[in-house]
């Protein structure tokens, strides 16, 4: 047990460590390149395409230098203004200035602050690339100098061996073979279209990946890495941009987070929020899992007629868009809702009064406006949402159950219970584990069917909670986007944000490394 | 004792089914309502009628304006379908099939970005958006739903990984460029996994609210997607003359939207298990 737990702990060091040394080793290379290199490699290091032009690859040599030529010039005017004021994030104050020339009042020369975060730190970015290609560059082109000099000196060694043989008069044969040899060990430097045609072939994957790579870069990680900066600033709604100029606070906003006072209610409502998050995305998954199993296999028995007629059926509510869906049981369950006329009517609302499940003050059931009567809907409606889409995964999994095993179970005089005690629910729950873990993680960031339950519909009366923007059936993620959305605390937000990763995160790690550890991989195979 | 235990059997089905349906059947109920609020008396209209549906096409005013939306959501879904299946495939192909030394970070590096909340980064986008004056548009929508959809290469992944590689190995003696294995031999070998990712691709901007809500916000009803209009119909102050119309919407949305949804959930099904007892 105890190596068990020590071996990962050793690994990471060793990754921490590896990553040093690679650090280390990298710009060793790139001196080692340039002490070594020739005239032309060194002069790459101030025309990038220098290099390749001296060993004849003519095109490749000026596109590197155009894309240098265009990053040289593009940089200054377009991004160095957003980096010279990062550090800042602006000090000019949106106003209006009267122009003595027009005789008007004009807005002044403002500072923005978010396109200064934003484009300052695409600034940052792109000198890290520039800086990662220069050296990669550099050492390319000390690649094509070794094999070019190489060439050149096999080259020099068959012209000899030519004139040796022909002053000798060896045999010719024999003079053949060894230029085969020597000729063999040259490297043929890549013309332009070797290149491109390795962009289909052996490298296709660079081909592949360009495109979707610059989608994600544009479209999540550089604004993540914005939405992670914002957190360390004060940008809220006393600090909207263009009009006013936000700043760094350093790690105040996380202090917020876990604080409790007089006018700050964020620690408390963090609490509560959080709280309810994990009990959500517990019971929002296990409901699911567990009764979603139950009816596949309850349809997939082999008494069962019409099988796929009853699948259609229940599948029939998950193909409708859950904007729809989501919607409509709103008003289904809404306080003058068809069910509460129905339930009034049929006497459930007198007799839940009666049981005491239901306050007397109350005229109908809240079953969306009362904190704990929603928070249990809530999870009754996902589980409608739920079931059929883990009854659809199941049946796929149950389908694909080995049948010799459950067969030599029946033979071995197991009964129904048993075989699917030893057998199916193990079978199933190593190949749905990953499914699992990552369907937990998505129930933590489930936005839909809270967001479409319970937005304008639950108001909190709980005036801690109201006063940090959050309600008792919030999750991180609503309690985040309503944060932005209705009340511009993108700080807060982005804060949030930053946690729901980290526990997401941890909690993804940890739970592989459990499955992982009960690797039972052999038993199924 | 058999044929009684059988019909027990059926019967539970039946009521199972039956609960799981009432709201879809008071959807189709309520749209044929001559009623235009949520009807509350009773759970079928007393009044039939088609004017929720003839208002929702044909009389349009300031807050519905359901053929615009249509239209929109549909150019929004086949751009984005085009786009995010060729990221998909593209990426699933080289991180299933190709083997350079970069493929084990970048696996690890998409598995940890999408561990963010998505819309965290959304907030971003939409200034990013707006700085170059693509909100409210149809482009717009189209960036944000294909542009980082090579993340979604997983399921794709699962499925390339169970064609034998022995048949791409053949090919690539016979010299074949690994762009020829790509597009002559292993695409033509996934034909399920590929109507999967073009309809879920597809399917993507009629059910999505989150970010359809954050880029569109001038208010303009012409603008919006089916998704955003029909949630402006439900608001508390325009429920009581919009709801019928906003069920018969529903309706006609859900309609295709489903029939796309059956064909898939097949694929999905296929293309899920396959992935990971692969592992």
């Amino acid at each position: 047990m105890q190596s068990q737990q020590t071996t990962p702990n050793h690994g990471k060091k060793h990754a921490i460590v590896r990553v040093g040394q690679a650090l280390i080793s990298f710009f060793a290379q790139f001196f080692r390149d340039l002490r070594d290199g020739d005239l032309w490699v060194r002069l790459s290091l101030v025309v990038f395409g220098a290099g390749y032009f001296r060993r004849g690859q003519i095109v490749k040599g000026i596109l590197v230098t155009a894309l240098q030529a265009f990053v040289f010039i593009f940089y200054p005017i377009a991004l160095w203004p957003y980096v010279s004021k990062f550090g800042t994030l602006g000090t000019v104050k949106r106003a209006a200035v009267f122009n003595p020339v027009t005789l008007k009042n004009e807005v002044n020369d403002f500072d923005h602050s978010f396109m200064i975060l934003l484009f300052g730190l695409v600034g940052i970015l792109v000198i890290a690339a520039v800086v990662l290609f220069w050296i990669k560059n550099i050492h390319a082109v000390r690649g094509l100098q070794i094999t070019d000099e190489n060439n050149r000196k096999i080259l020099q060694e068959m012209e000899k061996l030519e004139q040796l043989a022909r002053q000798n008069g060896a045999d010719a044969q024999e003079l053949h073979r060894k230029m085969q040899v020597l000729k063999a060990n040259t490297k043929r430097i890549n013309r332009f279209s070797d290149d491109i045609c390795n962009l289909f072939n052996r490298k296709f994957h660079i081909t592949l990946l360009t495109l979707p790579s610059l989608g994600v870069m544009l479209f999540t990680i550089l604004p993540l890495l914005v939405m992670i900066c914002v957190a360390f600033t004060n940008y809220d709604q006393t600090h909207m941009v263009p009009t006013n100029l936000f700043t760094w606070v350093g790690l105040n906003n996380f202090k917020t987070l876990f604080t409790q006072s007089q006018t700050i209610t964020f620690g408390y409502s963090f609490g509560r929020v959080l709280s309810w998050t994990l009990i959500w995305a517990f019971f929002a998954t296990f409901t699911n899992f567990i009764f979603g199993i139950l009816l596949a296999m309850f349809i997939n028995n082999r008494k069962t007629h019409w099988k796929r007629m009853w699948r259609t059926l229940f599948i029939i509510t998950i193909a409708v868009p859950q904007f729809v869906s989501l919607l409509l049981v709103r008003n289904f369950f809404a306080n003058t809702g068809i069910v509460n006329t129905i339930f009034a009517s049929v006497g459930i609302t007198d007799f839940l009064k009666q049981i005491g499940l239901l306050s007397q003050s109350y005229a109908y059931i809240p079953f969306l406006t009362d904190p704990v009567w929603a928070k249990v809907m809530i999870i009754l409606i996902n589980m409608w949402i739920g079931i059929p889409y883990m009854m659809l995964i199941a049946t796929g999994i149950l389908m694909n159950i080995p049948s010799d095993i459950l067969e030599s179970a029946r033979i071995d005089g197991a009964n129904a219970f048993q075989s699917f005690r030893k057998i199916t629910m193990p079978y199933i729950l190593f190949v749905t584990a990953p499914y699992l873990v990552t369907s937990i993680t998505a129930n933590i960031n489930n936005f839909n069917v809270i967001y479409l339950l319970t937005n304008d519909v639950f108001v909190t009366k709980d005036q801690l909670l109201a006063n940090s923007n959050a309600q008792e059936v919030d999750l991180l993620v609503t309690w985040l986007y309503r944060l932005t959305q209705n009340y511009y605390n993108y700080k807060m937000a982005s804060v949030i944000g930053i946690v729901i990763f980290i526990i997401s995160a941890v909690f993804t790690v940890l739970a592989f490394r459990i499955l992982i550890r009960g690797d039972r991989e052999e038993r199924f195979q | 004792m058999k044929l009684f235990r059988l019909t027990i059997r059926h019967l539970v089905l039946a009521f199972l089914v039956l609960f799981w349906l009432i709201p879809i059947i008071w959807l189709v109920a309520t749209s044929f309502s001559a009623d235009t609020g949520p009807n509350i008396r009773s759970f079928f209209p007393t009044e039939l009628s088609l004017n929720n549906y003839r208002t929702l096409l044909f009389g349009m005013d300031d807050v519905a304006r359901f053929p615009s939306w249509f239209r929109n959501t549909f150019i929004i879904a086949t751009f984005t379908c085009i786009i995010s299946s060729l990221f998909v495939l593209m990426v699933a192909y080289a991180m299933s099939c190709m083997r350079f030394k970069a493929r084990k970070g970048l696996i690890t590096f998409a598995s940890t970005l999408s561990l963010f909340p998505g819309f965290l980064a959304m907030i971003a986008v939409y200034f990013i958006m707006k700085s170059i004056g693509l909100t409210n548009s149809n482009i717009g929508l189209i960036l944000v739903y294909s542009g980082s959809s090579g993340l979604g290469y997983l399921i794709a992944k699962g499925f390339f990984d169970t064609v034998p590689s022995s048949m791409r190995e053949a090919a690539y003696i016979e010299g074949a460029s690994e762009f020829k294995v790509f597009v002559k031999i292993v695409l033509p070998l996934s034909k399920p996994i590929i109507v999967y990712t073009v309809i879920a691709a597809f399917l993507m901007p009629w059910m999505d609210f989150i970010f359809a809500n954050i880029m569109l916000n001038s208010g303009l009803s012409e603008n919006k997607t089916v998704a955003i209009g029909l949630y402006a119909m439900v608001d508390k102050v325009r429920i009581n003359s919009y709801f019928g119309q906003f069920c018969a919407g529903g309706v006609l949305v859900s309609i295709p939207i489903s029939i796309l949804f059956i064909i898939m959930q097949k694929f999905y099904v296929e293309g899920i298990t396959g992935g990971s007892v692969k592992g």
